[in-house]
């Protein structure tokens, strides 16, 4: 691409976005949704004083690579939470991935067996390590 | 094309002019000075992605330019992946109940009618506020300085809500729960409790405004507890349910989470954890840089102004430091007027770097009972950051 279509392109985008400015509850993906789901169309354009409120929560998680554990981490982990729990966190070391595994199964209610959560500490070390012996901080809980 | 040079093009343009007549102009500035990712969810504008579901989005700071944040760029954070996305106000209800003699069943038009309101404004901040900035790194959302916010918070204070219900005598601790649930049965649903003389001081609310408008769903419409000066994890959004105990309340996310280091300002060595800790509670005493911003472009001579602001628990802050040479020499910052005890307040200082080059501009704001920030701090759960803050400007 040169650099003048790039420009044009960058110029085109803007001028879309400034126009969408006085529309902030125009969410796209709302849109999106409204074409998919002609029912969830009705609830979202009912009138602000409507005793009914409603949304629909965008859905846009990531999708991790194959390896060892990642059957295992996708029936345990992500049964609660996106993906994006974990590629969100700085690199840790083996240890802290244990040990937030083992918080999941132990303090939240995960449902996984120690096996399991072996298995998906190697693959949460896999995409997400920090090479080296360190020792990261245990019993972290909360946030 | 580099980010400098898309900058230039939206000057080139001329989209600054159409962008001053938009609400969202600052977010334009916000894509382009933030390398993290943006998403919009339903009612909020564009803001910071850290997880999707349960969604944890955080404010870019410039809206802090602002001293009431707008409710569409306000934090979200929520615990458990089912968050209320659907609420009828003709069937809701705060239900009120345990040790009282007047169980109630309120709809939030009875709230607005039946009770004298009350308006605070007061900052919101999330406990894992700045996480990201500890040493060594700890496990948990990745915030920057983002997760806080301050709005004018409308509503019905807890004690008059108590006093129609009619303790019964002995009450020790009130507890809040929200339409969140667990995503299993094994995990514990998230309910938190304050000590009944808190919960009845008076400042204790629950809020069905926030800057004179309805909550957004993510930020806990239609009804969100608020714990002025407290710590965000004690506000708790979409509240159904207010239940008086006669004994302690103890469940996961009061004896296991959220708990401090019972040491000054919650600091403990990585070395050495404490083995005693207690609940998070009161916010220590810190300061946010809002101006310049990391990609503003100064100029020696040109006179700029820095700014940000500054809350505590709600003692009041009353004096602000600013350092433009990385701490070897202060000044007094100029305060803007106190807008509430519980607010944050605004600091200003004008400055015209003499020459080009790297400046540290660093903050330390000192509350009315001498509590001030901290120089190091660290804690295995990243909670309560308040470290003096440094933010390196270019000058050229």
């Amino acid at each position: 691409m040169t650099k003048k279509t790039k420009t044009l392109v960058l110029a085109l985008g803007l001028g879309v976005f400034v126009a969408g400015c006085g529309h902030p509850s125009n969410i796209s993906k709302e849109a999106d949704h409204r074409i998919a789901n002609p029912k969830m169309e009705l609830m979202l354009d009912s009138k602000a004083d409507s005793p009914v409120h409603a949304i629909v929560m965008p859905h846009d998680e990531p999708a991790f690579p194959p390896g060892p554990g990642r059957d295992e981490f996708v029936a345990a982990c992500v049964v609660c939470h996106s993906p994006r729990y974990i590629t969100m966190q700085p690199r840790f070391s083996r240890s802290t991935w244990l040990s937030e595994v083992n918080k999941m199964k132990d303090v939240y209610g995960a449902h996984i067996s120690d096996e399991q959560a072996l298995k998906i500490t190697d693959y949460l070390f896999s995409i997400n390590g920090k090479a080296g012996r360190g020792q990261g901080p245990k019993g972290t809980y909360g946030e | 094309m580099n980010r400098r040079g898309f900058l230039q093009l939206i000057g080139a343009t001329g989209a600054a002019a159409l962008m001053s007549s938009c609400n969202r102009v600052s977010s334009v500035v916000g894509v382009l000075s933030s390398p993290t990712e943006l998403v919009r969810f339903p009612e909020k504008t564009e803001m910071i992605l850290l997880t999707d579901r349960p969604p944890q989005l955080e404010t870019p700071i410039h809206y802090f330019r602002q001293d009431l944040t707008p409710n569409e760029a306000f934090f979200v954070r929520w615990h458990l992946e089912g968050i209320p996305t659907f609420v009828d106000l003709r069937t809701f209800r705060l239900n009120v109940g345990g040790h009282v003699r007047q169980p109630l069943q309120l709809s939030v038009d009875e709230l607005r009618s039946q009770f004298e309101p009350i308006s605070i404004i007061a900052v919101n901040q999330c406990s894992g506020n700045s996480r990201s900035f500890f040493k060594p790194r700890v496990p948990g959302g990745q915030w920057k300085h983002g997760a806080v916010g301050n709005a004018k918070w409308t509503g019905v204070p807890v004690k008059s809500i108590l006093d129609r219900a009619q303790l019964k005598s002995g009450a020790v601790d009130v507890s809040f729960n929200g339409l969140d649930v667990p995503p299993l049965p094994s995990v514990s649903d998230f309910v938190k409790a304050l000590s009944i003389d808190h919960a009845r001081d008076g400042d204790v609310m629950i809020a069905y405004a926030m800057n004179d408008q309805a909550l957004p769903m993510v930020n806990g419409f239609p009804l969100r507890l608020v714990v002025p000066g407290w710590y965000g994890t004690y506000w708790v959004k979409a509240l159904s349910d207010i239940t008086v105990l006669p004994q302690p309340f103890s469940n996961f996310w009061t004896d296991k989470a959220y708990r401090i280091p019972n040491a000054p300002n919650g600091t403990e060595s990585p070395k050495d954890l404490a083995k005693d800790t207690v609940p998070i509670n009161k916010f220590n005493v810190r300061s946010i840089f809002v101006r310049p911003d990391p990609n503003e472009i100064l100029h020696p001579g040109m006179q700029t102004e820095i700014e940000g602001v500054a809350f505590d628990s709600g003692y009041g802050i009353r004096r602000v430091e600013v350092s433009t040479d990385g701490g070897a020499n202060w000044a007094d910052a100029r305060l803007d007027p106190e807008i509430g005890k519980y607010s944050w307040r605004r600091w200003r200082m004008p400055w015209t770097p003499r020459n080009r080059g790297q400046y540290r501009l660093m903050a330390c704001a000192t509350n009315a009972v001498g509590e001030t920030q901290s120089k190091e701090q660290w804690n295995r759960s990243g909670f309560m950051w308040n470290v003096i803050q440094k933010v390196d400007v270019k000058v050229g």
